[in-house]
Formats: structure tokens, C-alpha cells, sequence
């Protein structure tokens, strides 16, 4: 996939606290993110990215 | 995606219908997590079952908000584990792909886009992860075929000239003896011109980015340089006015890589020095603006300035792609004709490369590191 692999690159960083104001992410603790989606029933939503 | 698509509004309405995380691939303290869930591709979007600890749902690329949308609709569906013989056969897949089994998740792809029903709405994206496994795993017949006969389903969609755009850079990468690289050249390059005229898509300014670059691989692939020059000119220009009508200093930045690509691309590195400096200006904690400013300088035979920005990227990286970072200094030190200082900092590269966490530490750039230093 060329298209992603090249242009991947767009997905930049921003700050954490822009996410949160509509979707309320917990930032790279995935023992606390598993925990809570055992806890409350509900999928868990990762979003894997890098500064670039 | 994060400057654009995450903080949209219309998202709200999904809040809590998921807990939600974001991992940076580059820190230390996602080691453990990447050890169990490989990341080749970033951005990667994934939805976990929480019983099973598994993978229900994998996206490898970025979305738009209508994208993410149906993305994480599909989640919810999988983890419920409703679906057909094709939605058995993608969930099998995305839960190979995500345990690196990239080969072995091609296979599963494939037989869920076979198995596809008629309006099939995951049709997209297995179709999408098809090629980007074949791709990753050395088909590329594989992924330009497939394109071809996957793009008249898709056409008029995001996903359409996604799978329109990696078909044609596989279709260019086939060997020029191969009897089928041409028709599939000139039928995906088609397929790709198709998409980007077509207004009706719903396309972030990375998406329309991602077809230039298609067209111009292509262009290049048939041979034909003029056209390819035109483009990039086009394409160039594209980008920044994307960046002038940017509304925060994330969103003009992460137009950054791209313009940096078509100016070098355009033999005007020049053109990068003053976009950069306002973004270390901007973002001065973000390494990714030096960093880049110290291809521009080296690209300008600027080698103090290039050393000087690739110290300040440095001094701020972090991860894996730092060692990038160090393979930049021991290039600018070449083109210096500093021949040990070259040395020195690929020996510096793989003492860092070895010292990441399992689940960061990649054998591969170990050997590679090794096997440049052999040849210096």
C-alpha cells in the first residue's frame, strides 16, 4: 500500500488535550484501557501513531 | 488525523460507546503493547475486544470522519461477532494482521473479499488491507491484479482510490519484464485519474496528497518524466495551499514531510527552510521540524546548518525513529567527506537500535545499521 506508507506521514502529532475535547483518550497506558473496557462493557479503541 | 478528525464534533456521539487510547509508537512505556500488537503502519486504527484481549477490527492508514465512522460501527459489529462467512474470514485476517502474520493475513483478505456478498460495506477495507498486506509481503502482481479487478466494485468511494492508488505503485514497482506491467500500469493510472477528478469523494487533503504521488510514481514508471515534473510543480503548489488555509500550527505542520518531499522532488530545497523554521518556532518540542530541516540544508550543501538542526532533533527524539534521525548525521558527515565522523555515529545508531525494549528493537535495523557500516 503506497498510498499509506507514503503518505503516513501527514498524521502528525497534536496535543493530547485537542483529542480529548470530543473523544476522551487515555494517552499510551493500555493496562489502564484494558481494564476499563473489561470494567464498563465496551470495545477498546487504540489509535497507534508517532510524532512525524 | 489527530490535528484534523479526532477532535471533530461529530464524533461525540461515540464516546462512550468505547474506551479510548492512543498509543505513541515511539515511547518506551508502549513497548509491551507493541510487542503484543505489531504496528508496521502508522497511523493504525484498532478495535479490541476487551474479553479476548484480541483484535476485532484493524485499519492500517488514517480516516476521515465519515471513515472513522464506519470504522468503528465495524468494531462494534465484530466484537459482537455478527456477520457472514466474509465477515468471519476479515476478522480472521485483521487478527493475523495484527500478530504480524502479514503473509498468512493476505490469504485471509483475499478470501473475504471472495466471499464478499453483493453491498458488502466492509468490501472497502478488506480490499484496502488486501493490498497493503500483499504489498508488505512482496506480491506485487498479486496487488496490482487485485486492484484492477477490485476497483470497478469500489469506484466513486475513498476506498476506491485508495485501492486505485496502491495498485498503480505496485503495478510501477513490477520488474519492466514483466509481461503484465503495462496494461496494469496504464489501467490502474487510469483508475487513480478517475478518482482524484472525481469531486463526489469525500477526500482530506492527505488522501488527494496520497493520488498525486500515485500519479506521479506512475508518470515516472511509464517513462515519462515531463509529466512527471509537471505534477510535482502541481502538487507542490497543492500543498501549500492546504498549509496557508490551516487553521491551527498542527494542522499547517503536518503538511510539513509533504512539501519537503515535492521541493526536493522540485530541486528547491531552499523553499522548505523558512515552512520549518517556523514550525520549530511553532512545535519546539516536536524534533520532526529540525530533523527535517537538516535534509533540506545537507540537500542545499549546507552541512554546518544541517549538523547544527540534526544536534536539535537529537537533543529531542525519542524511539525508534530517532536511529533516522542518526542515519541523516552520518549521511550529512559523508557528503562532508568526514568519513569517521560517519562511522562514529552509525556505531552511535546501532548502540541506541540495540538498547530499545523488546517490542521497539527491531533486528532488521540492527542488521542493516551493521551491514552500512561495513560499507563505509
Amino acid at each position: 500500500m503506497r498510498k499509506v506508507l507514503l503518505t503516513l506521514t501527514l498524521f502528525l502529532a497534536a496535543t493530547a488535550a485537542r483529542a480529548k475535547e470530543v473523544l476522551p483518550f487515555i494517552e499510551n497506558d493500555y493496562t489502564k484501557a484494558i481494564a476499563r473496557a473489561k470494567t464498563s462493557h465496551v470495545p477498546l479503541f487504540v489509535e497507534a501513531w508517532a510524532p512525524w | 488525523m489527530r490535528a484534523y478528525v479526532l477532535t471533530d464534533k461529530a464524533l461525540e456521539r461515540y464516546a462512550g460507546r468505547f474506551v479510548w487510547l492512543a498509543v505513541d509508537t515511539e515511547d518506551a512505556k508502549n513497548a509491551a503493547f507493541l510487542k503484543k500488537f505489531p504496528i508496521p503502519v502508522l497511523p493504525t486504527l484498532l478495535v479490541i475486544d476487551p474479553k479476548k484481549e484480541s483484535v476485532a477490527m484493524r485499519y492500517p492508514g488514517g480516516a476521515t470522519v465519515p471513515q472513522l465512522k464506519k470504522l468503528l460501527d465495524d468494531g462494534e459489529r465484530a466484537v459482537k461477532g455478527k456477520g457472514n462467512t466474509a465477515d468471519e474470514a476479515l476478522a480472521r485476517a485483521d487478527a493475523l494482521a495484527s500478530a504480524g502474520k502479514t503473509k498468512e493475513a493476505a490469504a485471509e483478505y483475499a478470501a473475504a473479499v471472495k466471499a464478499a456478498p453483493k453491498g458488502w460495506s466492509r468490501l472497502g477495507r478488506a480490499s484496502e488491507s488486501l493490498l497493503l498486506a500483499l504489498s508488505m509481503t512482496n506480491q506485487g502482481e498479486d496487488c496490482a491484479t487485485q486492484a484492477a479487478t477490485l476497483y470497478p466494485k469500489l469506484k466513486g468511494t475513498i476506498s476506491g482510490a485508495n485501492v486505485a492508488s496502491t495498485g498503480v505503485g505496485c503495478a510501477g514497482d513490477l520488474p519492466a519484464e514483466n509481461p503484465k506491467r503495462a496494461a496494469l500500469l496504464s489501467t490502474l493510472e487510469t483508475a487513480t485519474r478517475e478518482a482524484f477528478d472525481d469531486k463526489s469523494i469525500v477526500m482530506s487533503g492527505d488522501d488527494r496528497s496520497g493520488l498525486y504521488q500515485a500519479l506521479i510514481g506512475a508518470r515516472e514508471a511509464a517513462g515519462d518524466k515531463e509529466s512527471a515534473q509537471k505534477l510535482t510543480a502541481e502538487w507542490s503548489a497543492f500543498l501549500d495551499a492546504q498549509a496557508a488555509k490551516a487553521k491551527t500550527p498542527e494542522q499547517r505542520a503536518s503538511y510539513d514531510p509533504h512539501r519537503l518531499s515535492a521541493y526536493m522532488a522540485l530541486k528547491t530545497p531552499e523553499k522548505a527552510v523558512p515552512m520549518l523554521e517556523q514550525t520549530e518556532r511553532d512545535l519546539p518540542g516536536d524534533y520532526n521540524a529540525p530533523s527535517r530541516l537538516a535534509v533540506a540544508y545537507k540537500a542545499m550543501g549546507k552541512f554546518d546548518e544541517a549538523l547544527a538542526a540534526n544536534d536539535r532533533a537529537l537533543a529531542k527524539a525519542y524511539g525508534p525513529r530517532k536511529i533516522g534521525i542518526y542515519r541523516t548525521r552520518a549521511d550529512i558527515y559523508i557528503a562532508k567527506g568526514d568519513k569517521e565522523a560517519a562511522k562514529k555515529t552509525i556505531n552511535d545508531a546501532i548502540a541506541y537500535a540495540e538498547s530499545l525494549p523488546e517490542g521497539q528493537k527491531s533486528d532488521r535495523t540492527v542488521a542493516a545499521l551493521k551491514k552500512k557500516l561495513e560499507t563505509m
